[in-house]
């Protein structure tokens, strides 16, 4: 294998937005170091102004459909990627400046907070485009580089640094099974690209690899059997951190999952759809019920969290054209409630200085706006119309029935249920119960917009979907071949029918 | 002009809704002012739409069909047919009331009334809603403002959830709610009921989506999935039923009406009037829109089951509501037994029999919301619910006392009411088929009578407790208003019932027809009751 590296100014276009955030990121870094006296809520912005100015570029990127490969393939920019990189550029700008006013409480290192934030970030555009397992192992651990020393960041809160080696300990075993898959999956193929993979005959040594690489993305993303870093981490972090763990990374390793998945193993569709089956089963399910005793907010949201990463993976288990489009849809919705009820809890956490669901009580009498939109935000999690997350829950049911996986439906229906209990349970604290302490909260205007955001987000998502529909179908039309007819389907079922 | 006045009746309370987001809590007037406008709209269009059904022509009216995705099969599909027009003019009247009986709530006026417009606005947008997707959207949107409604403004029956075990240490939500089954908080009964009608709801997705999956056309479009949707076997009783037992748990059917009587008592008043004037007819009309439209021949097939159950919900409703010693308890209970009735006229599966289920749905509404608003009022008052310990207002509140017995009369079916037409046409309806329901149907209206005229006894007649002497009769006109529109309604079309009976008729018999598989199987007076 030899490595033609010349690069064409047609090639460096393609990776223009990682480019340009990477030379942003040390301008970002650099004017903190210079400029000592510079106010850190500038930093922020000037942060978000190269996020927007990348997320320009790839939505013009989207548009134009600028795509090709480059590094041998190592590189692609697709439809996925770039939906993908849009995803983690919203959720990053999002939660920086969600950041702006948790940022005051640091008595050091304000600047590189956000310098670690968009690095981090600049480390998952990379996970997107990464088509090759040596650059799904090299994005992935460039990504969790900069989350180790974010969740870690609050150096003298105990819990802070608790969370941080449990993320790391955890972070580093989860690298080296994908090490071991990769070099496992390496012996029996010989080669390392997704697209040249896709020929090869299945082994037992092809299984264990590709086992161990979904563990380690299984735990990026949070799936039981993978997920017991997941509510200490959640509940120690910075909570800007913790609300940028829960959504970014997981995009980024799901574009990952999607990919090995789709393109590689796509002859071993039966197969790998009862893994995920049983993924999704076991994380909607144990999610959902433990989040019922929770008693922290962080932790509640880290176990919904886990839950909706089951609902997600119900579209990878459907394993079609349908199941991905479906997959992207959620995943924007789900950005939006979750980053919208983050926001609320970090505004929530700067004023009263407390995590716990008992202090939410009567908080529509505090603050009704913090209140209505907290209650939007559960809400469209727990799949209620005429939100977000009932649109993409049912998108996802109709790709999971067009493969007549009955059972992940059923338990998929039954966990709706369940999950409203612990979501309306929130919404009685802040509705129902009176107040403890009735002063009236007042929220900060970079945290109004994020939540403005948030709620843009879930009712036009939820209301007119349409555009991010066709936009997710676009995306994903190379996995058209994907579309097969249900081959599992009963005979007399499809007689039954009609055709 | 017809669509237009539907699209009002629809969008008028979102509208309202979303007016008030932005009007200032500290003005409360303007609140108001604001939400009658809504729900005025919204009872004008309705009731133009009512009347300017055509029923010579039938079928689908006032249709209109915007693209909403192509990629999944939904529009948004909306029009009426006899059976939507008139209960969305019972959703229109009891939220015009409703707004005037919560006239006098203090706290958090704005968002009671945001609410309530998303409530009924919801139940509204069911009852016309052509397309599986949009009738699946707003039943379960229609849901989940009871949870908040209830929860806030409600009121709790007896002592409040004991959030403490035996040692004095609190308890966890959850371990709560499991444990305390006996409990009537308002927080309990809120819960109770958006879990209990959520689970329903999403078995009736489950249906919603096999009939979506098996379709030859990948589509939620009714008019679409009527005409080319042919299932038999093993999977038209599956979807039948989990579409049937979803829908039936908000109808509520015995054994799935446990939530319904805890949820009305905990509820405030304007909540329960819609609750049980409307939200409960959510699960028969879908039942007729789903069940009886997409799939005829196993409803022929299956509706035996609902006239096997509505015997229990006639007969346990009744009991319990004879015994009951919280007036709302009792309009609760008597609500679950009177849906009984609609139950077995739909289950008769006759052309008058289910014309009069459909015309007593509307009935039960105006009458249900009359007992309601009365004894919310009463409650307001005396803040309590107990019979046994008021007595005599009629002392206090003639007005009152006068439409009680009204609203009691027309909740018996005393002719003249609307309530009379629909109980005859299901009892004449259904004798043919089910003599023994019927029996027991007539037995009901004996039972009916008996718990409501010993409520109005317990709450106005006897001696009178000198600690509610300072009750007060409803002397303003935003009190009366709303009962004199409910009465006029319910006397009005009990008088001239012709063009409600006509409406209603023209859809119902090219539907039995199709279930029916034309007429042969049942011999029947096709001329009807009123030749």
């Amino acid at each position: 294998m030899t490595f033609d590296l010349t690069l064409s100014s047609s090639d460096l276009l393609l990776l223009a937005p990682e480019i340009f955030l990477t030379i942003w990121l040390c301008v970002v870094l650099a004017v903190d170091f210079t400029f000592k006296q510079i106010d850190h809520e500038n930093l922020a912005y000037l942060s978000v102004g190269g996020i927007i100015a990348t997320l320009i570029n790839l939505i013009w990127f989207d548009y134009t459909e600028v795509q090709g490969a480059l590094f041998k393939d190592m590189f692609v920019l697709d439809g996925v990627a770039i939906f993908f990189k849009i995803f983690i550029l919203i959720a990053t700008a999002m939660v920086l400046l969600a950041s702006i006013d948790y940022v005051k409480s640091f008595k050091f290192f304000r600047g590189e907070y956000y310098f670690l934030v968009m690095m981090s970030a600049l480390g998952m555009m990379f996970m997107a485009s990464a088509q090759d397992l040596l650059s799904v192992f090299v994005t992935l651990e460039f990504s969790t580089f900069g989350f180790y020393v974010l969740v870690a960041y609050l150096r003298e809160d105990q819990k802070s640094s608790e969370a941080g080696l449990k993320f790391f300990i955890l972070g580093v075993f989860a690298a080296g099974l994908l090490a071991y898959g990769i070099s496992l999956v390496y012996g029996e193929t010989g080669t390392l690209v997704f697209s040249e993979m896709a020929s090869m005959p299945g082994s037992y040594g092809l299984a264990i690899g590709f086992i161990m690489i979904f563990a380690a993305l299984g735990f990026k993303i949070g799936a039981v059997p993978f997920h017991s870093w997941i509510p200490d981490t959640y509940q120690g972090a910075p909570t800007p951190i913790t609300a940028f763990l829960s959504i970014a990374p997981k995009g980024a390793a799901l574009a990952i999952l999607i990919r090995m998945f789709y393109v590689a193993l796509a002859t071993f569709k039966p197969t790998w759809g009862l893994l995920f089956v049983v993924a999704s089963i076991l994380s909607m399910t144990y999610g959902n019920i433990v989040a019922i005793a929770q008693k922290n907010i962080k932790r509640l949201l880290a176990y919904s969290g886990i839950a909706q990463i089951g609902n997600v993976m119900i579209g990878l288990a459907a394993g079609t054209k349908r199941g991905s489009d479906a997959m992207l849809f959620y995943l924007l919705t789900y950005l939006f409630a979750n980053l919208g009820a983050f926001a609320v809890v970090i505004g929530v956490s700067n004023l009263i200085k407390s995590d716990e669901i008992e202090d939410y009580n009567g908080l529509n009498r505090r603050s009704p706006f913090l209140a209505a939109a907290m209650l939007l935000f559960l809400l469209s999690l727990a799949g209620v119309p005429p939100l977000a997350g009932f649109i993409g829950k049912l998108y996802i049911f109709v790709a999971a029935i067009e493969q007549e996986l009955y059972t992940l439906l059923i338990v998929g229906l039954i966990n709706i249920v369940i999950s409203m209990y612990y979501y309306l349970v929130v919404v009685k604290k802040m509705y129902i119960n009176e107040p403890h302490d009735p002063t009236p909260l007042s929220v900060s205007t970079p945290l109004k917009t994020v939540i403005f955001v948030g709620i843009a987000g879930t009712l036009i998502l939820g209301i007119y979907p349409k555009p991010f529909i066709d936009w997710a179908v676009a995306a994903t039309l190379m996995f058209s071949n994907l579309n097969a007819p249900t081959a599992s389907a009963p005979a007399a079922l499809t007689s039954l029918a009609g055709g | 002009m017809g669509q237009l006045a539907l699209q009002a009746t629809l969008f008028a309370p979102f509208l309202g809704a979303i007016v008030l987001l932005f009007v200032p809590n500290r003005r409360p007037l303007l609140v108001r002012a604001v939400a009658v406008a809504s729900a005025g709209v919204a009872l004008l269009t309705s009731l133009f739409v009512f009347m300017a059904y055509d029923p010579d022509q039938g079928g689908f009216q006032f249709i209109t069909k915007w693209a909403w995705s192509e990629e999944l099969g939904i529009g948004f599909h909306i029009g009426v047919d006899g059976i939507g027009a008139p209960l969305v003019f019972a959703s229109a009247i009891l939220l015009f009331a409703g707004i005037f009986i919560s006239w006098h709530i203090k706290d958090r006026t704005k968002e009671f009334y945001i609410f309530l417009l998303i409530l009924a606005a919801a139940t509204i947008g069911v009852f016309m809603s052509l397309d599986l997707f949009f009738l699946y959207f707003f039943y379960e949107m229609s849901v989940l403002p009871m949870y908040v409604l209830l929860g806030v403004w409600g009121s709790h029956t007896k002592g409040y959830l004991s959030m403490t075990d035996s040692e004095g240490r609190k308890l966890r939500d959850s371990v709560g709610f499991i444990l305390n089954f006996g409990a009537n908080s308002k927080e309990y009964a809120a819960m109770k009921l958006t879990l209990f009608l959520s689970a329903g709801a999403v078995f009736a997705l489950m249906g919603i989506l096999l009939i979506y999956h098996f379709s030859p056309v990948q589509t939620f479009d009714i008019l679409v999935l009527r005409e080319v949707a042919d299932f038999d076997g093993t999977l038209a009783t599956i979807i039948w039923l989990l579409v049937f037992f979803g829908f039936a748990s908000i109808a509520p059917i015995w054994p799935l009406h446990s939530w319904s009587p805890v949820g009305h008592a905990a509820a405030p008043a304007a909540t329960s009037m819609l609750h049980a004037g409307v939200l409960m007819k959510l699960g028969h009309f879908s039942i007729i829109r789903v069940a009886y439209e997409i799939l005829p021949e196993t409803t022929q097939e299956l509706m035996p089951i609902a006239a096997v159950l509505c015997v229990f919900s006639i007969i346990y409703g009744g009991f319990v509501a004879y015994f009951a010693k919280d007036t709302k308890y009792v309009i609760g209970y008597s609500s679950s037994s009177h849906m009984g009735y609609v139950f077995l006229g739909m289950a008769a599966l006759d052309y008058i029999s289910l014309t009069g289920a459909v015309i007593y749905m509307f009935a039960h509404a105006l009458a249900t919301g009359m007992l309601f608003a009365m004894a919310g009022w009463v409650y307001d008052q005396t803040h309590t619910r107990d019979i046994p310990s008021l007595g005599g207002l009629v002392k206090n509140m003639p007005f009152l006392a006068g439409a009680f017995i009204i609203a009691c009369m027309a909740s018996v079916g005393m002719p003249g009411t609307v309530n009379f037409i629909a109980e005859i046409m299901i009892i004449v309806g259904s004798w043919e088929k089910y003599p023994f329901q019927v029996v027991v149907a007539v037995l009901g209206i004996v039972l009916t009578m008996a718990y409501l005229f010993k409520m109005m006894r317990g709450l106005f007649y006897g001696n009178m407790s000198p600690e509610y002497a300072h009750a007060r009769d409803t002397s303003q006109w935003v009190d009366r208003l709303p009962l004199l529109v409910m009465i006029g309604c319910s006397i009005f079309f009990g008088i001239f019932p012709m063009h409600f009976y006509n409406v209603v008729r023209s859809t119902v018999v090219p539907m039995l027809d199709r279930i029916n598989q034309v007429s042969p199987l049942i011999s029947q007076n096709t001329t009807g009751l009123f030749p």
